[in-house]
């Protein structure tokens, strides 16, 4: 479905903004990246994408969500790109992920997805909305970024970063040399993950390793990177 | 305060399980239980030690991963290092793990006190073909760096050295932080360090940072040390900022200090040399199933045949000759009893010699010579499908060491012939009889009851555990149960770590409370600390069931154990329910295994069994004394003994169907539970209790309250308020488990 550019962008606004919680007309104009005419907003009520709330505030309808999830996907997952793989400091992606958004067809955003091995979040850590893809966890693109626990036992990777939320989880894996650019061995899946990083063995839960992306490279690869 | 100098103190701090009590110990002559799993030292110790003229104290601490604390412990030495102001910082350090130790150092140089960094293990190090530049290192920070093998005693004299020497370090990220934080940070507070403090520390112990640091302080800062701040975008990202700056620094500091080209320094076996000890390996596991199963079947095994050979070649011809030399007591004591065809001290060495030569030799063997045996073996133990089996051998050579040849031979040589058949007649014949014959060598007697119960049973019970314990402990195996446990703990509101503290209660409850200082959250460590006064049996009580399964059937053991394992289960799934709260995040480290040294070993098992003495045999001794006095005391026809079993004949005889003297029992239960066991040991060898009456026993007393030494720990751990509704939740708790398990037994018809 084709949407146009400006209301595309009131729409994703509005998404962000109810991630917070409630949100306000005032709001969406502040964070949305094209002016939010009242003409603009006319529309959007008119064809049923949002509807105002009795207490002021705007909400998305299921019509206007569905509308906007691949945006929001397209966004992020850019961001992820950005972030990850062409090592872009996380601030200065936005204006570039605003591009992605609009202009990425949906083979490549799907290819981009895999490629990323699924991620959940985004480099802000905000929810990434999940593709067809994600759910049928397709591989057809050789993942080269990854979560951890997906490494082939015995394969060695390096940490891209950690997916967390928790200040503390991501503190207590770097204490234990858990850290991006760190290069980790898979030696076990179940009962528990077993990552060597170093010389030093860890055991840890599937949910903590699944939030370890790591980029899959063969260890000369990596060594040779390191001494550049 | 005392008018002399101020003594200068030595503070030494590093990861978990880097060797910190190990060099404290080389520092001050004094032992500080040194093993190979994370969190062994959970405490903070202190000993003295006289350098060129100089006094200083030596404190060591427990391990920390950072100096932001994430548990009881971590918290303890964070804290030290910030209320001590320490006039010397001995940075420990894992020498192959070198991104940890510069990750340690880079928060300990904020602190600006001078500082040595130890670079210990580094025999480890060059095993594995790493190598690091100690000058370099040393440059980076502008301190001291010392080479140490701390279990060898290597490289202590260059770290005394050292220690006067100590210099302030240089932050080697002052700038990246200036450019950061701005102009706070420039003070003389430990800027990046308070910046995670806030953002991540619990509230318990920034309360603790703002008293320590001086709250005037702190509010030059405000941007940084608002409550409101925690949490917020500014924070966060000044965090965000800091790590990045960390991993740039770790990542170009690391390029330079690894050295290139270290060789393996230790030679592989022969792939043929490597075969034949394998298979002498797999003889040796053979050869244990073989003594088990054949020994249940009654076919003739190792220990029967060497029984054999020994009394009739060396002990039948040599009797003649020691009663010649008056001497029958020592025939006894190391070819066992003339009649009964127990045990003696020889006849069991040997036998626990063939038994175990043929495992442990092949293994210390691969270990020490094949880095590929080594870390297959640290795959197998960890992957269920072989850590199972291996879980079960490394069982049956405990119950054989503790239950057999602690439980059964020596307490059978030492409570049968020495005190049984020597001490106490010889004594008996000595003391006219009267009052003070009956006070030491009566039914209740301090030596008859008191000292056997102390030296005869639980001494060789608990000695041969603490031995078997200390092995594991030392080989690094004990983490490694904690892969294998953790989806199990998930059930009881626990993780994988928890079961550290669960296996180390096998040992003693009381140090196993204790250890539940190394849980992430209050919430576990109250759920563990239950646990363990629950079910846990200490060695003790484990040798003592051990023994008395031995002599009856293992299904009275397997009943017992899977009873106790059930409810713990229970309780703790359901204290998990009540207690609100998450799991915490399970991240646990793995030592690697190693050869235990027999040094250690012996020294500790030494220290323990010293401390087990002082502490208990006082105690038997006033226990046996008050039973004594309840025994002559008079309630018109009855004893005081009688009058307490007829008091509770209701519960015990009524509700449990045990005999009437089980009460007594339990009573020295509420003692000591493995003061009770022996009791309990004491009844089944005369024969006064069914099978069915031997398991509910074992469970009541094993399920009972916690010994009075394990309860002030839970008090001084918990508080009164919890320790008090523990025992008032487990009393009950373990007298209605006992007496539903005898009427199912009975009404089954199980057992006899």
């Amino acid at each position: 479905m084709e949407v146009d550019r400006e209301l595309g962008e009131l729409l994703e606004a509005l998404w962000t903004s109810e991630e917070q919680g409630e949100a306000f007309l005032q709001d969406v104009r502040r964070i949305a990246h094209a002016e939010v005419t009242d003409q603009l907003l006319e529309r959007a009520l008119g064809e049923g994408l949002i509807v105002r709330q009795p207490s002021g505030h705007l909400r998305l309808t299921p019509k206007g969500r569905a509308m906007a999830t691949p945006i929001i996907r397209r966004h992020r997952l850019a961001e992820r790109l950005m972030c990850d793989v062409l090592g872009v400091d996380v601030e200065e992606t936005e204006a570039a992920a605003c591009e992605f958004e609009h202009s990425l067809a949906e083979g490549v955003t799907r290819a981009i997805c895999t490629l990323l091995g699924h991620p959940r979040v985004c480099p802000h850590g905000r929810p990434i909305p999940e593709g067809e893809c994600c759910r049928q966890a397709e591989e057809q693109v050789r993942a080269i970024l990854l979560p951890c626990d997906r490494l082939a036992l015995g394969e060695t990777a390096r940490v891209a970063y950690v997916s967390t939320r928790s200040h503390a989880r991501l503190l207590r894996l770097s204490a234990l040399g858990i850290m991006p650019g760190v290069s980790v061995q898979l030696l076990q899946r179940w009962p528990s993950i077993v990552l060597r990083c170093e010389e030093t063995e860890i055991a840890l839960d599937q949910e903590i390793a699944r939030q370890i992306y790591v980029w899959r490279t063969r260890p000369e690869e990596w060594s040779e990177a390191g001494e550049t | 305060m005392s008018p002399a100098p101020r003594r200068r103190k030595v503070v030494l701090v590093g990861n978990p399980n880097v060797g910190k009590s190990a060099l404290f110990r080389h520092l001050t002559g004094r032992y500080a239980v040194v093993s190979n799993y994370p969190g062994t030292t959970v405490e903070i110790s202190r000993g003295r030690l006289s350098l060129e003229g100089i006094e200083y104290e030596v404190i060591d601490t427990p391990g920390v991963t950072s100096l932001i604390p994430q548990s009881e412990d971590e918290r303890v030495a964070c804290e030290l290092l910030l209320r001590e102001q320490p006039d010397v910082i001995v940075q420990v350090a894992d020498a192959k793990n070198l991104r940890r130790t510069l990750l340690l150092a880079l928060q300990l140089v904020e602190l600006r006190r001078p500082m040595v960094l130890v670079l210990n293990m580094v025999d480890e190090m060059r095993e594995r073909g790493i190598e690091v530049h100690g000058e370099a290192l040393a440059e980076l920070f502008g301190i001291p760096v010392v080479e140490t093998i701390a279990t060898y005693g290597y490289g202590i004299r260059h770290l005394l050295r050292a220690i006067p020497r100590a210099t302030v370090p240089r932050n080697p990220l002052e700038e990246q932080q200036r450019e950061v934080l701005g102009t706070a940070a420039g003070s003389a507070l430990p800027m990046g360090l308070l910046v995670e403090w806030m953002e991540v520390g619990d509230a318990r112990f920034r309360q603790q940072v703002e008293q320590l640091l001086g709250r005037s302080r702190l509010a030059r800062v405000p941007h940084l040390w608002e409550r409101g701040c925690r949490g917020c975008p500014t924070s966060r990202s000044l965090c965000r900022e800091l790590e990045r700056a960390r991993a740039r620094f770790l990542e170009s500091a690391l390029l330079t200090l690894r050295k290139k080209g270290g060789e393996r320094a230790r030679s592989e076996l022969t792939p043929s040399a490597f075969r034949f000890w394998v298979v002498l390996l797999l003889g040796g596991v053979g050869l244990l199933a073989w003594e088990e199963v054949g020994g249940y079947f009654q076919w003739p095994t190792l220990a029967t045949i060497l029984g054999a050979l020994i009394r009739r070649y060396v002990a039948d011809p040599t009797w003649a000759l020691f009663r010649a030399y008056r001497l029958d007591l020592w025939h006894q004591l190391l070819f066992g009893s003339r009649v009964g065809g127990g045990a003696g001290l020889l006849t069991e060495a040997v036998r626990l010699f063939a038994l175990l030569a043929p495992l442990v030799i092949p293994i210390v063997v691969l270990m020490r010579r094949s880095a590929r045996f080594l870390s297959s073996l640290g795959r197998w133990t960890r992957q269920p499908l072989t850590g199972i089996p291996i879980l079960l051998v490394i069982l049956v050579l405990i119950y054989e060491v503790v239950g057999r040849t602690g439980a059964q031979a020596l307490v059978g040589v030492l409570e049968e012939i020495l005190f049984g058949a020597y001490l106490v007649p010889w004594l008996q014949s000595l003391l006219p009889p009267g009052f003070f014959h009956d006070l030491f060598v009566g039914p209740y007697g301090l030596i008859s009851m008191g000292l056997t119960y102390a030296l005869a049973i639980i001494l060789p019970i608990v000695g041969t555990f603490f031995l078997a314990f200390g092995v594991l402990e030392d080989s690094g195996y004990l983490p490694r149960l904690a892969i294998l446990s953790d989806r199990f703990l998930r059930v009881v509101g626990l993780n994988g770590k928890a079961i550290l503290p669960m296996v180390l209660g096998l040992g003693c409850d009381t140090m196993a409370t204790m250890t539940t200082r190394i849980l992430n959250t209050p919430r576990e460590r109250l759920i563990a600390t239950l646990l363990l006064a629950l079910g846990v049996p200490c060695s003790a009580q484990l040798g003592v069931i051990l023994g008395i399964a031995a002599a009856y059937s293992p299904a009275v053991m397997l009943t017992v154990f899977g009873v106790v394992a059930s409810q713990l289960v229970l309780v703790g799934h359901l204290a998990s329910r009540v207690l609100s709260g998450e799991r915490s995040d399970f991240i646990f480290e793995l030592p690697p295994l190693r050869v235990p040294l027999v040094r250690n070993i012996l020294l500790k098992t030494w220290l323990r069994l010293r401390w087990f003495l002082a502490e208990v045999v006082p105690l038997f001794l006033g226990a046996t004394l008050a039973l004594f006095l309840l025994d002559r005391v008079r309630f018109g026809a009855r004893t005081g003994i009688e009058a307490i079993e007829e008091g509770v004949r209701p519960l015990v005889v009524g509700w449990l169907h045990l005999p009437a003297a089980a009460a007594r029992v339990f009573l020295m239960g509420f003692l000591r539970r493995d003061y009770g066991a022996a009791g309990l040991f004491d009844l089944a060898q005369q024969g006064a209790l069914t099978t069915t009456q031997i398991i509910v026993s074992l469970v009541v007393i094993t399920l009972f309250v916690p010994c009075l030494a394990n309860f002030l720990v839970i008090v001084r751990e918990q508080g009164w308020k919890r320790a008090l509704a523990i025992v008032g939740f487990i009393l009950p708790f373990a007298f209605a488990v006992g007496g539903a398990l005898g009427g199912i037994l009975r009404t089954l018809r199980v057992f006899s």
